[in-house]
Parts: structure tokens; C-alpha cells; sequence
């Protein structure tokens, strides 16, 4: 049964010790860090190519994930995420947490808020992909690492947030 | 002696790699989930600075991170050197950068915590994440005209360490400190506008934000310590001693005794003709590096590894061999240049000089097939062909 009381958050101090700890443990065990955004991109090729196969294996990008001899879901990240869907799953439950809903700025409209979660994902797919990663995979994972690539988008990532938040204040209210 | 990271040093194969990434993903999306990422209210928040949770668990976890990463590797258990760092593209980390953030902000999830929202039923996540799917397909769309873009400003797997030439212990402890900082401010920042929005203040837990403050300083100054007060190991130092043998000497002792010997070739299999080895080396199970394969081997034989040219250090692996270890001098080129190309006779024919050649000619003979050479006729006294060594051997 899920706890009828929700569970409060971690404080972040302690959260974030905990998952430097995660990222630390991935680094010792594996040799790399934790990553994210690459796993939708490999599921919506999955599907283009399923659709298209074709079309799909003469892109050059997507070339590099499906075509002869290529396995799109055989790769560690894919089963990392999945791990990431099941520990959040658990991790909601336990919490009393796990719920269907639409989180949203009070007075905002569902239909709204979910067009705003597209449009921002749509761009977030497309920017993770040009910069090679996420907030997980770069900056996150390269921060730990110190990498400079990581550094420089980690900083553009809050200046892109910033820039836009005044014009989305209404949106949380 | 470095152990550290497991993965590269082939404590473990590619099927329980996948397995231990689904347990590491566990622990990843669970502590998010605590953290309150699965919730997009949290997300938008760091940027209305209202609870800068955010940023409190992201620099945390950075700090952490790599103040542990220099902490183990100035211990000498972490080789720094095999973990991943990710590559530098100048133009798209600023580009995808910016971008990602905007996305960030109309979506209030970033990827990851577009996973944990949606595993706690929260729609909105979901449709992040179908819309990070339709952007990652219309960059697969628009590769032509980006491709130049995309791969512009490369620089490699450069740290701010090797760009700066900051050993990498200093920037930790100045990550550390620079989070630190960044949390009180961002406190500060908090207590401001939480109330201009009509939020309330996080609550501040002091104790606990101190606790943490000290363990990250802690881990700073350790490895501060560390890099300054343990020998710094160097990978070759620690990797297994070896010696070198001649490729005539090693010739000979193909030719004699055979089961003296365990060869292994460090070249990558597939890149390498079969005729392009060295008669008798071990040939790799498909997959198998080669130094996975000398760890099964017993340490009955000595066991001889070669490279196209010299090998510099041992990869690592090679210290789960027991026995004697030697390294063809000069590699697979001077085996070509000292055993397979035939031998020249003497200008100045001496007696220890036609010796020479009948053992190169006989040692050429062998492994190419051709017919020795004539000796070149002494001036002083005739040779005992004593220098030339018996063929066969081994039982």
C-alpha cells in the first residue's frame, strides 16, 4: 500500500551528497558517468524505424544507431534509464507520491501546460543532441569530470533558463 | 595499485555491465525522486529563485563527485586516466546549451527528471519526454545542414585541468568551494524573492547544510593531501615489470623451445593479417582483449607480448599474470626488419660476422621459407657452423 501521508523531499544537501555519491559509484564501477536524453532519442529512432526502415537507416545521423549489425537498444544507458524509471516508480511510491496527474501553476490550464511540456521537450531533444547530452550526461557527469565542453554547457543551460523565465512567470504562479 | 575503474580494467563483461547500469540507474532515479525532482513545480523554481533546490543537488552531487574522483586517484586506487570524459565541442555546448535551457523552462523537466516524473504518473512529464523524442528525430531531420555545425570547435576529451594546467586536486577543492559559496548565496537570493512570488522560505536545516559543507571540505582537503603527500604511482610503475627480448633471440626461441613460450600480440585482432603475426602466437577467443587472455594463461611459460612497434607500458590486466613477462624489442616492425627481410652477407667477412649471418639466414630461412644464403667465403679461417641453431626442439 502506498503511505496515504506524502513523504517529504530530502533535504537537498543531503540529496545531492547522495547522488555525487551515485555519480562517484558509476565513475568507480563503470568508468563513466550517468546520462539521460539518449534513450528517447533511441526509442523515437526505434520507432522511425520501424515505420521507415529505410528512410530511416539512409539518415546519416540515425545510421549511427540502427543499420546492419547495429542493436539500438542493447547499451548500457537504455538499461541504466530503465533502472532510473523503476527507482523513480519506487522511489514516488514509497513516498506516497505516485499519482496521475499534471503538475501545473495554479489557474493554468492542463491542455496549456501539456503544449508547454512538448515545446519544451521538442527542444530539449534536439539541443541534448546537438551538444552530445543532458543535464545528465553533460552536466552533471562531465561537471564531476571537469570536462570544459561540460563546464560551458552547464552555464549556457541556467543562462538559457534564466533568459526565458520572466516570460513564463505566469505559468507557476 | 589501481583497481579503480572496474569496468576498464576487465573485472567484469558487457552483460553484467547492463545489469549493473540498471541498479545504478535504480539508485539515480530514486534519489531524484527524494529530492523533489519528479516534480515540475521544484524544476521551475530554481529559476523564479524561489527554492533552489537545483542547484543545491546538482553542485552538491558535482562536488562530490569530483572531489571523490581526485580524493581515490590521489590515493593511487583510481586511474583518472580510464574514467570517460565527455568530448568538447565548443559551438554546440554553447548553442545546445542555451537551447536546453529555454527547453528546460517551458517544459520545467530536464530529460532525467522527465524519466522520474513520469514513473511517479505525472503527466506532464510523460509528454516531456515524448517531446524530447520528437526533437531528438527532427535533429536526425536537420543533420545535413547542422552536420558542420555540429561537429565544429572539437577539442577533444579536454578537462579544465589539462586546459588550465590546474592539477585537477586544486580544482576540486575549488569546486567545493565554489558550491559553497554558491549556496549561501543562492540562500540569500531565496529569501528575497520566495516572498516576492508569495512563497513561502525553504526551510534552512543549518545543521545538516553544515554537516555537508564540512564533509565536501573534508574530501577537498584529503585529497589535497593525498596528491601532495602520496608518491604519485605512475601507471607504468605500478603495471607489471617486464623486460625486452631481441627478435633474433625470440626467433631462436621459437625455433628451439617453442613451448617455452606463451606469444600474445597486443594488436587489435581484426586489424591484423594472420600472416602478419609471429609463428606461434596465441590466437584470442572473438571478443577476448589480450589482456583478459593472459590472466587464464598458466604461469608455466614465459610469456612474450609484441606490438606493431615498442610496447612503452603493459596494458592493464597483464599483472594477473603470474609468471615471466617479456616484450618484443621494437615490435612486430623490427621482427620484420631483423628475422623476415633477407639478411645481407658481411662486406668485411670476419669470422664473428659470418657467424652472424649464417644464424640470420638460418633464422630467415625458417620463418620465410627461403633457401639460406650462402655463407660468404672466409679470407682468415673457416666457421664453425656451431653459431647456427638446431631447428625443432620442444617434444
Amino acid at each position: 500500500m502506498q503511505p496515504s501521508a506524502e513523504r517529504p523531499y530530502w533535504n537537498p544537501y543531503v540529496a545531492g551528497f547522495v547522488l555525487g555519491l551515485v555519480l562517484l559509484g558509476s565513475f568507480l564501477v563503470m568508468g563513466f558517468g550517468l546520462g539521460s536524453s539518449s534513450v528517447p532519442t533511441r526509442l523515437a529512432i526505434g520507432v522511425a524505424h520501424a515505420i521507415a526502415p529505410a528512410a530511416t537507416e539512409a539518415n546519416a545521423y540515425f545510421a549511427q544507431y540502427v543499420g546492419p549489425g547495429k542493436k539500438l537498444l542493447e547499451d548500457w544507458l537504455v538499461f541504466e534509464v530503465l533502472g532510473v524509471f523503476l527507482g523513480g516508480l519506487v522511489g514516488a511510491y514509497s513516498a506516497g507520491r505516485l499519482k496521475s496527474e499534471v503538475i501545473r501553476g495554479e489557474g493554468v490550464p492542463k491542455g496549456r501546460r501539456i503544449a508547454l511540456a512538448i515545446a519544451g521537450g521538442v527542444l530539449m531533444g534536439f539541443a541534448a543532441r546537438l551538444a552530445r547530452g543532458c543535464t545528465s550526461g553533460q552536466a552533471l557527469t562531465g561537471g564531476a569530470v571537469l570536462s570544459l565542453g561540460s563546464w560551458i554547457f552547464m552555464m549556457c543551460v541556467f543562462a538559457g533558463g534564466y533568459l526565458l523565465a520572466p516570460f513564463l512567470r505566469k505559468e507557476w504562479r | 595499485m589501481n583497481v579503480l575503474p572496474l569496468y576498464p580494467h576487465d573485472a567484469f563483461g558487457f552483460p553484467t555491465g547492463l545489469l549493473l547500469g540498471t541498479l545504478i540507474g535504480f539508485a539515480f532515479g530514486f534519489v531524484l525522486e527524494r529530492a523533489g525532482f519528479g516534480n515540475a513545480k521544484n524544476l521551475a523554481a530554481q529559476f523564479y529563485l524561489t527554492d533552489t533546490r537545483v542547484l543545491k543537488v546538482m553542485f552538491s552531487a558535482i562536488a562530490t563527485a569530483c572531489a571523490g574522483l581526485a580524493l581515490l586517484s590521489g590515493l593511487g586506487v583510481l586511474d583518472l586516466s580510464l574514467v570517460t570524459v565527455p568530448e568538447t565541442f565548443l559551438g554546440p555546448h554553447v548553442v545546445g546549451g542555451l537551447l536546453l535551457g529555454a527547453g528546460f523552462m517551458i517544459s520545467a523537466y530536464c530529460p532525467g527528471t522527465g524519466v522520474v516524473a513520469m514513473a511517479s504518473g505525472k503527466w506532464d512529464g510523460f509528454w516531456s519526454i515524448v517531446g524530447v523524442m520528437a526533437g531528438s528525430l527532427l535533429f536526425g531531420f536537420l543533420y545535413g545542414p547542422l552536420e558542420g555545425f555540429y561537429k565544429s570547435g572539437a577539442m577533444g576529451s579536454v578537462t579544465i585541468s589539462q586546459a588550465t594546467g590546474i592539477p585537477f586536486p586544486v580544482l576540486a577543492a575549488g569546486v567545493v568551494a565554489m558550491a559553497i559559496g554558491a549556496f549561501l548565496g543562492a540562500e540569500k537570493l531565496e529569501a528575497i524573492f520566495a516572498p516576492k512570488m508569495g512563497k513561502a522560505v525553504p526551510a534552512a536545516n543549518s545543521s545538516l547544510r553544515n554537516r555537508q559543507f564540512a564533509t565536501l571540505g573534508t574530501l577537498a582537503a584529503l585529497g589535497l593531501v593525498a596528491w601532495v603527500a602520496v608518491p604519485r604511482v605512475r601507471p607504468v610503475a605500478a603495471a607489471k615489470p617486464f623486460a625486452r627480448i631481441d627478435p633474433l633471440d625470440l626467433a631462436k626461441e621459437v625455433v628451439s623451445d617453442p613451448q617455452q613460450l606463451w606469444i600474445v600480440d597486443l594488436r587489435d585482432p581484426k586489424a591484423v593479417a594472420p600472416a602478419e603475426r609471429i609463428p606461434g602466437t596465441a590466437t584470442l577467443p572473438e571478443g577476448t582483449k589480450p589482456a583478459a587472455f593472459a590472466a587464464t594463461l598458466p604461469p608455466t611459460r614465459t610469456l612474450v607480448v609484441y606490438a606493431q612497434g615498442d610496447v612503452a607500458a603493459l596494458p592493464a590486466g597483464f599483472e594477473a599474470f603470474p609468471g615471466e613477462v617479456l616484450a618484443l624489442a621494437g615490435g612486430f616492425d623490427a621482427w620484420k626488419r631483423e628475422v623476415l627481410a633477407t639478411p645481407q652477407p658481411p662486406a668485411d667477412p670476419t669470422p664473428a660476422l659470418v657467424a652472424e649471418f649464417r644464424t640470420r639466414s638460418a633464422l630467415n630461412g625458417y620463418f620465410t621459407g627461403a633457401a639460406a644464403a650462402p655463407p660468404p667465403k672466409l679470407v682468415v679461417k673457416a666457421v664453425a657452423p656451431s653459431a647456427a641453431p638446431k631447428k625443432g626442439g620442444g617434444c
